[in-house]
């Protein structure tokens, strides 16, 4: 059980880096999608099962597909883009970034004593019976924001605008 | 070094992560995978916390909410990134120089 | 209480209802009278907040839960809390939206129904943000203000550039970042994250000397209301989206946005969080460097925009000084200057579309002369102008003393007083400005402008009118709502 989270957690992190350093726009959108497909099991096994069906149905489909949806507008030549954008360059210095901030966390961590205890779950709580019943000011906010996804793709892509 | 602490390191690396992307990338459509891999860090945080303290169900409330918040975020800067193309040819923001001081 | 409860649920469904009426009309009919609509929204929005305070007070309540549309749709009451707080934002959210309808029927002339579809949907985003009840909703109606108000300012992208939009939206999205993490640390130390829980169980989590994951919370939060305030050093966003966007949506940005995603966060933050020593000291080095910073920077720009966006960051350190002194009084006189500031920012942006429609540029160094032309728009702009200097008898004195009182009485006297000095610094970029547009010589191509009609002349007189009359009556008015214990 503890080996499966940590496999996934280092599945996690690696695909997150890949896809910031990759130099095709392409692999970084199936590096996200991959990415949140570990995400959902890492959330599966922590006890979230709702929220995992949610996030892998949801950001490892919805999102990549309008990632690839607007990746395939633009047809520029392979070489041209890496000479564009230059992301070898411009990357090169993220694992050295990671690895000064994971050695800081890690002597914080190791110095002073965070204590986390985890307290058992409350068996009382219905993840369906809280959200339809205490959360109805999210739910009209998600509902004000879909609204707003709609206008924004309405006024934005309005051909012959000009 | 229990598995606690291993989840904390790795989300605040993952936030790290996006951050360095979100400023340090020409090309929009990679600011916007800056953008998500640090809401995915941002609700990985939540359900970490509801596993700490017990109420897991108002923790998969609010990861559900966060979801919908992030989808609709990369969909509006899908939305402009297009219209970026249209405008210049192509997706760099090197492009949008002209306002300055 | 029946009547409050009506009136409090007006508050989401009016603007709900009016985007379903304004996607169901007819185009034609809807495009002609597109500011009939939003006017009368906007309208009916202050009038409700007026009927609200005066059921309130009769009814001596402080605060009144409800929930929309009572207990059909959720058994629950007190989704929502009405406070005398949210009162004051919520009318000065109707009357700067009033403001921009009005400025917009004149200087929009494309997707109109868009703007009102917009413009709707940030109303309920900024009345769902100061209703709620709950720190995980204010962060919801907090990013619906945030992607609304950026798809306001690329709405006229054939005319402007995206350039102000997307570096808005990308700053904007760090700050929603940072508010989540320091969310998700929250809810790990007490168990929800609706203010009465934070509040009461503060002391138990508090009560390690250096609790260091709920100090690492406040540092993001801080950080992430910072951002969306537009304090320095994270102010950078404010001058590019106020000149990319068109004037109707730069009045909203400036009179209502940046107050109520960033100060009104601070307000709940300095309510909830009101026993730790390290929020108000650092709101007091926030409010100090942006008000001088925001001063200096202001100096040395041209374009009209921009001076008025500057002057707005520098505005928003004078109410962070005032929220930092935790004390009542300097309450009142923060909100009483988010109140002002509110007036005379619309002023000074009604008089750029005046500026703008009928000498078509925005450069002061093009401008000159300009008060025998258009004598209505220098009238307005030299009152707005001693408002903010903080010139007796108009508001902006009162809001400006109420805060530097309550600095003086918490023995913040060095801050008072770099306060006051720092009024002259305002006093001198908007003389600055004053003097290049309005006096001086007319050059030869702006010889036959002549003043500005319609809608905007309304706009400038009407909030002129404001400016002067609850100036000279705030004594009243602070008396009045003293012998109501609200004060």
């Amino acid at each position: 059980m503890e080996t499966i989270i940590y496999i996934s957690l280092a599945f996690l992190l690696s695909f997150c880096i890949m896809a910031v350093m990759s130099r095709s726009i392409l692999k970084s959108a199936i590096y996200l999608a991959a990415a949140s497909a570990a995400l959902g099991v890492v959330m599966f096994l922590l006890g979230a099962k709702w929220a995992s069906v949610f996030e892998v149905s949801v950001c490892s489909g919805l999102v990549t597909v309008i990632f690839i949806s607007a990746i395939s507008l633009s047809n520029m030549k392979i070489e041209d883009v890496h000479k564009l954008y230059d992301d070898k360059k411009r990357m090169a210095y993220l694992p050295y970034v990671l690895l000064f901030g994971g050695f800081t966390m890690i002597t914080f961590v190791l110095t002073k004593d965070i204590n986390l205890t985890v307290v058992a779950q409350s068996t009382m709580e219905d993840f369906q019976n809280i959200f339809w019943n205490t959360r109805m000011a999210d739910i009209l906010g998600q509902i004000t924001a879909i609204l707003i996804g709609g206008i924004a793709v309405i006024v934005l892509l309005k051909e012959g605008a000009k | 070094m229990t598995i606690e602490t291993i989840m904390l390191i790795v989300g605040f690396l993952m936030i790290l992560t996006g951050c360095y992307c979100l400023i340090r990338s020409y090309h929009m459509l990679k600011i916007i995978i800056g953008i998500e891999i640090s809401m995915k860090a941002g609700t990985m945080f939540l359900i970490f916390a509801g596993y700490m303290n017990g109420h897991m169900g108002l923790a998969q409330a609010y990861v559900i909410t966060a979801i919908v918040l992030e989808v609709v975020v990369a969909v509006v800067l899908a939305g402009v990134t297009i219209g970026l193309y249209h405008k210049y040819g192509n997706m760099d923001i090197r492009n949008l120089t002209q306002l300055k001081g | 209480m029946h009547y409050l409860d009506y009136i409090a649920d007006t508050f989401i469904l009016v603007p709900l209802a009016a985007i379903i009426l304004n996607n169901i009309c007819p185009k034609k009919f809807a495009e002609a009278n597109f500011h009939l609509l939003s006017g009368v929204v906007t309208v009916f929005q202050m009038l409700a907040v007026v009927a609200a305070f005066f059921l309130m007070s009769e009814n001596h309540f402080s605060a009144y839960p409800f929930s929309v549309l009572g207990k059909a749709i959720s058994p629950q009451v007190g989704v929502f809390n009405l406070t005398s707080v949210s009162l004051v934002f919520l009318f000065c959210a109707g009357l700067v939206s009033f403001i921009s309808v009005l400025i917009a029927k004149r200087t929009i002339d494309a997707n109109k129904i868009s703007y009102v579809n917009l413009l709707m949907t940030l109303l309920i985003g900024m009345n769902g943000m100061l209703l709620v009840n709950d720190l995980f909703s204010l962060y919801v109606f907090l990013d619906v203000v945030g992607i609304s108000s950026f798809v306001m300012i690329a709405l006229f992208r054939s005319r402007t550039d995206l350039e102000g939009s997307i570096k808005y939206l990308v700053i904007s999205a760090l700050a929603t970042i940072f508010i989540l993490t320091a969310l998700s640390f929250i809810f790990m130390q007490t168990g929800s994250l609706s203010y009465d829980v934070i509040n009461s169980n503060l002391l138990k989590i508090a009560v390690h000397p250096l609790n260091v994951m709920l100090y690492f919370a406040l540092i993001l939060l801080i950080a992430g209301f910072a951002i969306k305030t537009g304090v320095v050093p994270f102010h950078s966003w404010l001058p590019d989206a106020h000149q990319s966007a068109d004037t109707s949506i730069s009045v909203l940005l400036s009179g209502i946005v940046i107050k109520v995603a960033g100060i009104y966060g601070f307000v709940v933050l300095t309510q909830l969080f009101a026993g730790v020593p390290a929020v108000q000291v650092s709101l007091a080095a926030l409010g100090i460097l942006t008000i001088v910073a925001g001063a200096l920077l202001a100096l040395r720009q041209d374009h009209f925009k921009r001076i008025v966006a500057y002057s707005s960051v520098s505005q928003m350190g004078y109410i962070l000084l005032g929220l930092s002194t935790g004390s009542m009084l300097g309450l009142v006189g923060a909100i009483a200057h988010v109140f002002s500031h509110a007036t005379f920012k619309s002023t000074l942006f009604a008089n750029a579309a005046a500026l703008h429609e009928q000498t078509g540029t925005l450069d002061i160094n093009e401008m000159g002369g300009l008060q025998n032309r258009m004598p209505v728009t220098a009238l307005s702009s030299i009152i707005a102008f001693l408002s903010t200097a903080g010139i007796p008898p108009f508001m902006g004195f009162w809001s400006k003393f109420l805060i530097i009182t309550a600095l003086w009485n918490t023995g913040h006297k060095i801050l008072g007083g770099i306060a006051l000095c720092a009024s002259i610094l305002t006093a001198a970029y908007f003389l600055r400005l004053q003097k290049k547009v309005f006096f001086g010589k007319t050059p030869a191509k702006l010889s036959s402008v002549s003043e500005i009609t319609g809608s905007i002349k309304f706009a400038e007189i009407l909030l002129t009118a404001i400016t002067s009359i609850v100036g000279v009556l705030f004594p009243l008015i602070l008396l009045y709502l003293q012998s109501l214990n609200l004060v």
